[in-house]
């Protein structure tokens, strides 16, 4: 047999369903994960450039906050008019000397009473010094704009050519004099310093830090290209990134915060802490690319991910040695089954498993094995019994068989007679009788008989009849009176109360002289040369074995040369056919209509056929007898 | 002096159909680089020019010119010198050091005095670019705000057209000069700051500052069409090579042309002088500044290099009335080219 595609095995069953549940869970698990620890480590990351931002807005305000503080420190004293210029260049140098944060310093006092500003610097810490040269210093914007808005001033990044013509950074404040600006007070740092301030490496390990200046100009970026050259606007305008223009515009106003930048700009995927310098109103921001940031939580979810699968594989296998150990026994099972199937009773079912369910299932097939078992013995006996008794009613049938007269030409070498019998029991045996034997040298005596019933009983009670009627016929010349004997004889030792109808008649063949008598059987027909027929129904008593003190009676009927005698009993006239139908005395009649010249053996032949094209594809059966007499056939003078 | 002039014009007038004669050959295809090895910058005549400020996309048809090799295909070998910090390009020209220089119109014709002249061969601004910007406020709304407040002026002769045009609006404001900052205008010091449309103003925008938040005047557009940069000689220079001052000129020109039809490598080569020469480049400004070039030196290709007689007299007309320039010279003086 071939098996169905879509049965598969229970392992795969199993796994197959068991998988796909975890595979889901899996997923869920995946996605929450790595939503939920995306927030916590992005909070955590953002924390940490927070520290790294606040680190460096220690170190370079902590620079700016002591440059002030010396400036202040040094116009004060500049201011002091008991001091000599001598003396005044002397505490400046050495404050300059001493302090290497500071590049260099420029006094520019009394310029506009035609003193030239003094620039002081250091080489090699050599002291050195020198006076700028010119006007064009006025309009440079460490003079001009503290100048013009009588404040001190953090410059933007310049070269100061008069002085080393390194870029610096300078605090620059006004010196007054009797509330009139007579000059300027200039100290430098180097943009290099600071720049190194924000770019070395922190103890941080991530994070690009950067310092903005108050224009928005890149002022320090580990990316040199951008220093100086490039401010957030102008990388805002050049990678069309309006994110970065939104962190210049925060920047330059003095906010803290945090934002995301987008876009293919040198801080393209980032996020981006930021947070102003008080002293200088510029900006150190740290940025750190998203998958940087994300890095951890990649890790975690690969470490997740290989989990899973190797979790897969170890209940992959788990559940197909579990679900192997749950089918071998079931397969043990199968194949015991198989083997009873066959016939082998004592085929072994293992009792013993793990599991339950197989150990119940298992008791129950070898119940059931038992059962089967005792079953088909029990069957075994019964078969040989019945065996056995089929034997005994074949024999019965043989028996039987051997009762009626066998068919020949003349029977009992009688030349006025021919006869032809057929005895068609419905099974082995039948309760039908016909038989006929000479009683005298001038009597013929027939019989046709039908005993109720079917089956063994009918069958002995036929063979009584027979025996008895085969005894006692030499004694009685009328039918009457053998069939009353007979009716005795029933009546007395019939145990099952079975009654038989019996049509029994004594033809003188001398004088061709009929007398019979009916005992509750169907009528008689005679059958003319001239193919009519004359239909005797009178019945002269009712069935036999019934009543022990039976009145029977008998008529008498002068015989022609020719005449057929046609005797029956009701398997020929309850002959039913597919839609039901008796065939009745009716249709035994048109029968005979279309029977040609009387002849026993033919006409007996004839109505049988008939009789079963009749009931052909019937299933109800009965004994058909037929028994058919002539009487000095023409043929035989 | 009247004989004198008539032979100059004559003699102008017959270099002009020589120049004309020699650059027949040259057509549209002039812009292509020769490969021709007999013209060659070593062997070409020496020319000392000097542009008006530092590189940057202001002056991107010379750089181009230089770099495709249009002054070499001309027959020049184009030295360009360095200018002196606190030296006017002028000073250089009439001392002899430079040959060519770029510098504004109004500053050109007011240095025309008894002793000195100058020659423009070539006008490559044919529109000034001059803004004046002041951050918008209640008070600062419109031009007439501007009366008696700070306005940040630059000290070189570029400011000539702001004080021109402040005299004709009848503006009298405090003038505070400065060099190229923009700083102190960002940190309030002044109210109003004379910027360049392709330069400071694009300063400005990337320091942060919007253009809504801004009050801007364009000079031009308030009806001072006077045009600025053009290519200057002494008269002698010119007089005795008036072929090279053609051909300088139309070096220049297709040096603009190549500029404006391959602005992206035209960036790269400005951006390369600028880091060359160790000052602050970023391509968004130079990009942005080119394309401001463009509606200056090209607003269409047929004005392109010319000095129109309107301009120029109406440059005249505004020193005259506005800054009392007493002279009255000829368009035909001043730009021979125009005398055809």
């Amino acid at each position: 047999m071939a098996q169905n595609k879509t049965n598969r095995s229970l392992a795969y069953q199993l796994i197959s369903f068991v998988l796909t549940f975890m595979l889901i869970i899996f997923v869920i698990s995946i996605l929450v994960t790595r939503i939920l620890y995306s927030k916590i480590m992005l909070d955590i990351q953002l924390s940490n450039m927070r520290h790294l931002v606040h680190e460096r807005i220690y170190l370079i305000d902590g620079i700016l906050f002591k440059v002030e503080s010396l400036a202040k420190m040094a116009r004060s004293v500049t201011a002091d008019y008991h001091l000599s210029d001598v003396e005044k260049e002397t505490m400046l140098r050495t404050l300059l000397l001493d302090n290497p944060q500071v590049h260099s310093i420029c006094l520019a006092d009394n310029v506009f009473k035609g003193t030239q500003p003094k620039v002081m610097y250091t080489v090699r810490h050599r002291f050195m010094q020198r006076d700028v040269s010119g006007l064009d210093y006025r309009y440079q914007d460490w003079f001009q704009i503290p100048h013009s808005i009588g404040k001190p001033y953090w410059t933007e990044p310049w070269v100061d050519n008069q002085g080393k013509g390194e870029m610096v950074i300078s605090y620059s404040m006004p010196l007054y004099d009797k509330g009139e600006i007579t000059g300027l007070l200039r100290f430098d740092i180097e943009l290099k310093y600071l720049q190194e301030l924000t770019t070395n490496p922190s103890n941080f390990r991530i994070g690009t830090s950067f310092l903005v200046s108050s224009t928005g100009t890149l002022v320090a970026h580990p990316d040199l290209d951008l220093v100086m050259n490039q401010s957030l606007f102008s990388l805002a305008q050049e990678y069309d990134e309006p994110s970065l223009s939104r962190l210049g515009s925060a920047m330059i106003a003095g906010e803290n915060g945090y934002i995301k930048i987008g876009g293919k700009s040198p801080f393209k995927n980032s996020w981006i802490y930021y947070q102003n310098i008080m002293s200088n109103r510029w900006s150190v921001g740290v940025s750190i690319e998203e998958s940087v940031l994300m890095e951890e939580v990649n890790l975690i979810l690969l470490i997740q991910t290989m989990t899973s699968i190797l979790i897969f594989l170890l209940v992959g296998i788990a559940i197909y040695a579990r679900a192997l150990s749950v089918s071998r026994p079931l397969k043990k099972l199968a194949e015991a089954a198989d083997g009873i199937g066959a016939g082998d009773f004592d085929a072994e079912i293992p009792l013993s498993d793990k599991s339950q369910e197989i150990v119940t299932l298992a008791q129950s097939f070898s119940a059931m094995q038992k059962s089967l078992k005792g079953y088909i013995q029990n069957l075994r006996i019964t078969t040989e019994e019945k065996n056995q008794i089929r034997g005994d009613v074949i024999y019965a049938s043989e028996i039987q068989t051997k009762l009626v007269p066998s068919n020949v030409e003349h029977p009992l070498g009688i030349k006025e007679l021919r006869a032809y019998g057929i005895l068609e029991p419905a099974g082995d045996i039948g309760g039908d009788l016909y038989d006929y034997f000479m009683i005298d040298e001038d009597h013929f005596c027939f019989v046709i008989a039908d005993v109720l019933g079917k089956g063994i009983v009918a069958a002995m009670a036929m063979t009584m009849v027979s025996t008895l009627l085969l005894s006692i016929a030499p004694y009685y010349k009328k039918s009457q009176e053998l069939l009353l004997e007979l009716n005795k004889f029933l009546s007395r030792n019939n145990i099952e109360s079975n009654f038989v109808t019996a049509l029994l008649g004594i033809i003188e063949l001398s004088t061709g002289i009929l007398e019979y008598s009916n005992c509750g059987h169907l009528p008689l027909y005679i059958r003319k040369m001239d193919r009519s027929f004359m239909k005797y129904a009178h019945t002269h008593s009712t069935a036999l074995g019934v009543f022990e003190n039976l009145d029977i009676g008998s008529d008498t009927i002068q015989l022609n040369t020719g005449d057929e005698i046609v005797l029956y009993t009701d398997g020929i006239t309850e002959a039913m056919n597919i839609n039901e139908e008796f065939l009745g005395l009716k249709g035994l009649e048109e029968i005979f209509s279309g029977l040609p010249m009387p002849n026993p053996e033919n006409t007996a032949k004839s109505i049988l056929d008939q009789v079963h094209e009749f009931a052909r594809g019937s299933t109800h059966k009965d004994d058909i007898t037929l028994l058919v007499i002539d009487y000095k056939h023409p043929g035989i003078k | 002096m009247k004989p004198l002039r008539l032979i100059l014009a004559a003699g102008i007038l017959i270099l002009c159909i020589v120049i004309l004669g020699s650059c027949k050959g040259h057509g549209s295809d002039s812009r292509e680089v020769s490969s021709d090895p007999s013209v060659s910058g070593e062997g070409g005549f020496p020319i000392r020019y000097c542009p008006k400020w530092q590189p940057q996309a202001q002056f991107a048809g010379f750089y181009m010119a230089l770099e495709k090799g249009f002054y070499t295909q001309y027959g020049l070998d184009v030295q360009v010198q360095k200018l002196l910090p606190s030296t006017e390009a002028i000073d250089s020209l009439l001392t002899g050091s430079l040959d060519i220089i770029h510098i504004d119109l109004l500053g050109a014709i007011l240095a025309n005095s008894e002793k000195t002249r100058l020659v423009n061969i070539g006008q490559i601004s044919q529109r000034n670019a001059m803004l004046l910007i002041a951050k918008k406020s209640p008070k600062m709304n419109s031009l007439a705000d501007f009366e008696g407040k700070k306005l940040g002026i630059w000290r070189s002769s570029s400011n000539l057209i702001t004080e021109a045009f402040l005299k004709e609006k009848d503006i009298s404001m405090q003038l505070v000069p400065i060099d190229w900052s923009i700083n102190l205008f960002l940190q309030g010091a002044v109210d109003v700051i004379n910027a360049m449309r392709y330069n400071e103003y694009h300063h400005m925008l990337q320091a942060g500052l919007k253009e809504e938040d801004l009050l801007i005047i364009d000079l031009h557009e308030m009806g001072c069409r006077i045009p600025d940069g053009g290519l200057y000689v002494r008269p002698e220079f010119y007089a005795e090579h008036p072929e090279q001052c053609k051909a300088f000129l139309q070096g220049t020109l297709d040096g603009w042309l190549y500029a404006f039809s391959h602005p992206e490598e035209t960036v790269d080569v400005v951006i390369a002088q600028m880091h060359k020469a160790k000052i602050r480049a970023n391509r968004a400004h130079q990009t942005w500044m080119l394309d401001g070039m463009k509606k200056n030196v090209m607003p269409s290709a047929a004005e392109m290099g010319i000095l129109k007689r309107e301009d120029y007299q109406r440059a005249l007309k505004l020193l005259q009335q506005e800054m009392d320039f007493p002279r009255d010279m000829s368009y035909e003086e001043f730009y021979p080219n125009g005398a055809k």
